[in-house]
């Protein structure tokens, strides 16, 4: 599986973010380092205990990494959280988690395949 | 020369870690998580960060927050930011800018973008820095050029008139101490330091005018003649034309005030003085400061035909009107003064010590023009303690105007 193959998975854009990274390994150095960030478990631990200020932040943090690695899909979902969270509308989070929680599931495989292909 | 140190601050490891790779090898990267260790960072290091790419939204102290501390310590003088922002809220853009945000990186990266703005705002500041140190220097050097030229031109006046080398160096440090201290006092008179330097370097050359006056007139042994003590009192009308030179520009600064002092230093505020009985604020607070210090110099020295008042009794004297009338703000401002005044002159012996070349280079300039320095010291003293009587004197003594 080549790195673009792994955005395709996604439903991602290679395009994009070489396009503006202009580099592969760095591209590729980056998204192997999503797999170990912890925001995703921060934000759902965080709207179960209902901290909405830490939940906003791992939500921006993620939509934030999302944006520089043109990860598309979860780039939007975690987008629509991060506003909701904006907001300080807890219920509307809660709701969209589920939406979020299916695209980060979809990336993370991808990037698992992918490194799992380049014995890394 | 070092590489150029980059503070970085954000609370995403990645966003920092691929800033940090985007700017590669060139640069030493310092990374902050949050506001509060940003702060912590830039206490110890801001001399030395070049610049900080700074994150809004953080745990514990936001962007904001690092911008606000870095305005109040004036971190952000020397330390350009660029706010690195997903935000794109007119307000939060505003807000950035008028903390004194140097510009905008947006999220999601560019590195060609994100290479060029550190570049260009590393490039910018660090020429202002050196523009900045080229006009300080240069301005120091000036400062001391025209001082050093007051100090020659004040000292061949000085040999001529026979005046002691101290004279010219009192008033001027005299003239320093009161306007600063009437500065504390009142905000009648507008002294800013430049002013205030300007004064008293002005100061310097407040005697000129005798250059003019005739030696037979300045070497005349014992009393001057009712006519001689007129042509004496020329001197500042003398000094003021002097100041008229045609290269002289009347707007200048220095100018202005040497012309002030010249013409004015012997008016009192009851406008009985001369040359042209300017009374109480009519006469420029330059003249009237320039004044004060003369006599005050004039009564604690030692001459030939006395010895030195001291201290508190110059300012005995002059605060009960027997050497003229000055301006009572002044006086208060000298009656308050007095002891740190006493203090500053005893401190003051030192100055004179690296001004023994430039003297050495004027008495040589002079060497062999006529009179013998004790001769004409003799009158000049005469006609200060003449001066000094006649202040004292009540009203017989008729004056111009």
């Amino acid at each position: 599986m080549t790195l673009k193959e792994c955005y395709t998975a996604m439903g991602s854009d290679y395009e994009d973010v070489f396009g503006r990274l202009r580099s592969e390994r760095l591209v590729q150095k980056f998204v192997l380092k999503f797999l170990d960030d912890e925001c995703f478990s921060t934000l759902c631990s965080s709207l179960e205990t209902g901290a909405q200020e830490e939940a906003f932040r791992a939500a921006h943090t993620i939509k934030g990494m999302c944006q520089n690695l043109s990860f598309t899909k979860l780039a939007a979902s975690s987008s629509n959280i991060t506003e909701a969270l904006r907001a300080g509308d807890m219920a509307a989070a809660k709701d969209m988690l589920d939406s979020v929680r299916g695209d980060y599931e979809l990336t993370a495989e991808a990037i698992r395949a992918f490194k799992a292909g380049q014995n890394l | 020369m070092g590489k150029e140190k980059i503070l970085i601050v954000d609370d995403s490891e990645m966003n920092r870690s691929i800033l940090a790779d985007i700017l590669g090898e060139n640069y030493y990267i310092i990374e902050a998580e949050d506001g509060n260790e940003a702060v912590e960072l830039l206490e110890k290091m801001h001399k030395e960060i070049d610049l900080v790419l700074l994150d809004i939204v953080m745990p514990n102290m936001d962007g904001f927050g690092v911008l606000n501390a870095m305005n109040e310590k004036h971190w952000i003088d020397s330390s350009p930011v660029i706010m690195v922002t997903a935000e794109r809220e007119a307000s939060q853009v505003e807000r950035a800018y008028e903390l004194g945000v140097t510009d905008f990186i947006i999220r999601p990266f560019d590195s060609y973008i994100v290479r060029h703005r550190v570049v260009n705002t590393l490039l910018l500041y660090a020429k202002q820095k050196r523009l900045m140190a080229t006009v300080r220097e240069q301005l120091e050097e000036k400062e001391k050029f025209s001082s050093t030229m007051i100090d020659i031109l004040s000292h061949i006046v000085e040999t001529r008139n026979g005046e002691s080398g101290l004279h010219v160096l009192h008033v001027r440090a005299i003239t320093d101490f009161l306007l600063r201290r009437l500065r504390l006092l009142t905000d009648d008179y507008p002294l800013t330091d430049e002013l205030i330097t300007l004064i008293s370097n002005a100061s310097a050359l407040h005697d000129i005018g005798k250059m003019a006056i005739d030696e037979s007139i300045l070497n005349k042994p014992g009393r001057f003649t009712d006519e001689e003590y007129e042509i004496m009192k020329t001197h500042t009308t003398i000094g003021a034309k002097m100041l008229e030179g045609e290269s002289l520009r009347p707007d200048d600064p220095l100018v202005a005030a040497a012309y002030e002092i010249c013409r004015w230093h012997h008016e009192r505020y009851d406008g009985r003085g001369y040359p042209d009985g300017l009374k109480g604020d009519e006469i420029p607070i330059s003249a009237q400061v320039v004044a004060l210090a003369d006599v005050y110099d004039a009564l604690t020295s030692i001459r030939v035909y006395k010895a030195s008042y001291s201290h508190e009794t110059a300012i005995e004297m002059i605060l009960d009107g027997k050497c003229g009338t000055f301006n009572p703000l002044l006086l208060d401002c000298l009656r308050g003064s007095a002891d740190d005044l006493k203090k500053k002159l005893e401190g003051n012996v030192a100055e004179d010590m690296d001004r023994q070349e430039i003297r050495s280079v004027t008495e040589a300039a002079l060497s062999g023009k006529a009179g013998s320095v004790s001769e004409r010291t003799l009158n000049l003293l005469d006609y200060e303690r003449r001066q000094t009587e006649i202040e004292a004197e009540s009203a017989n003594k008729d004056n111009d105007n």
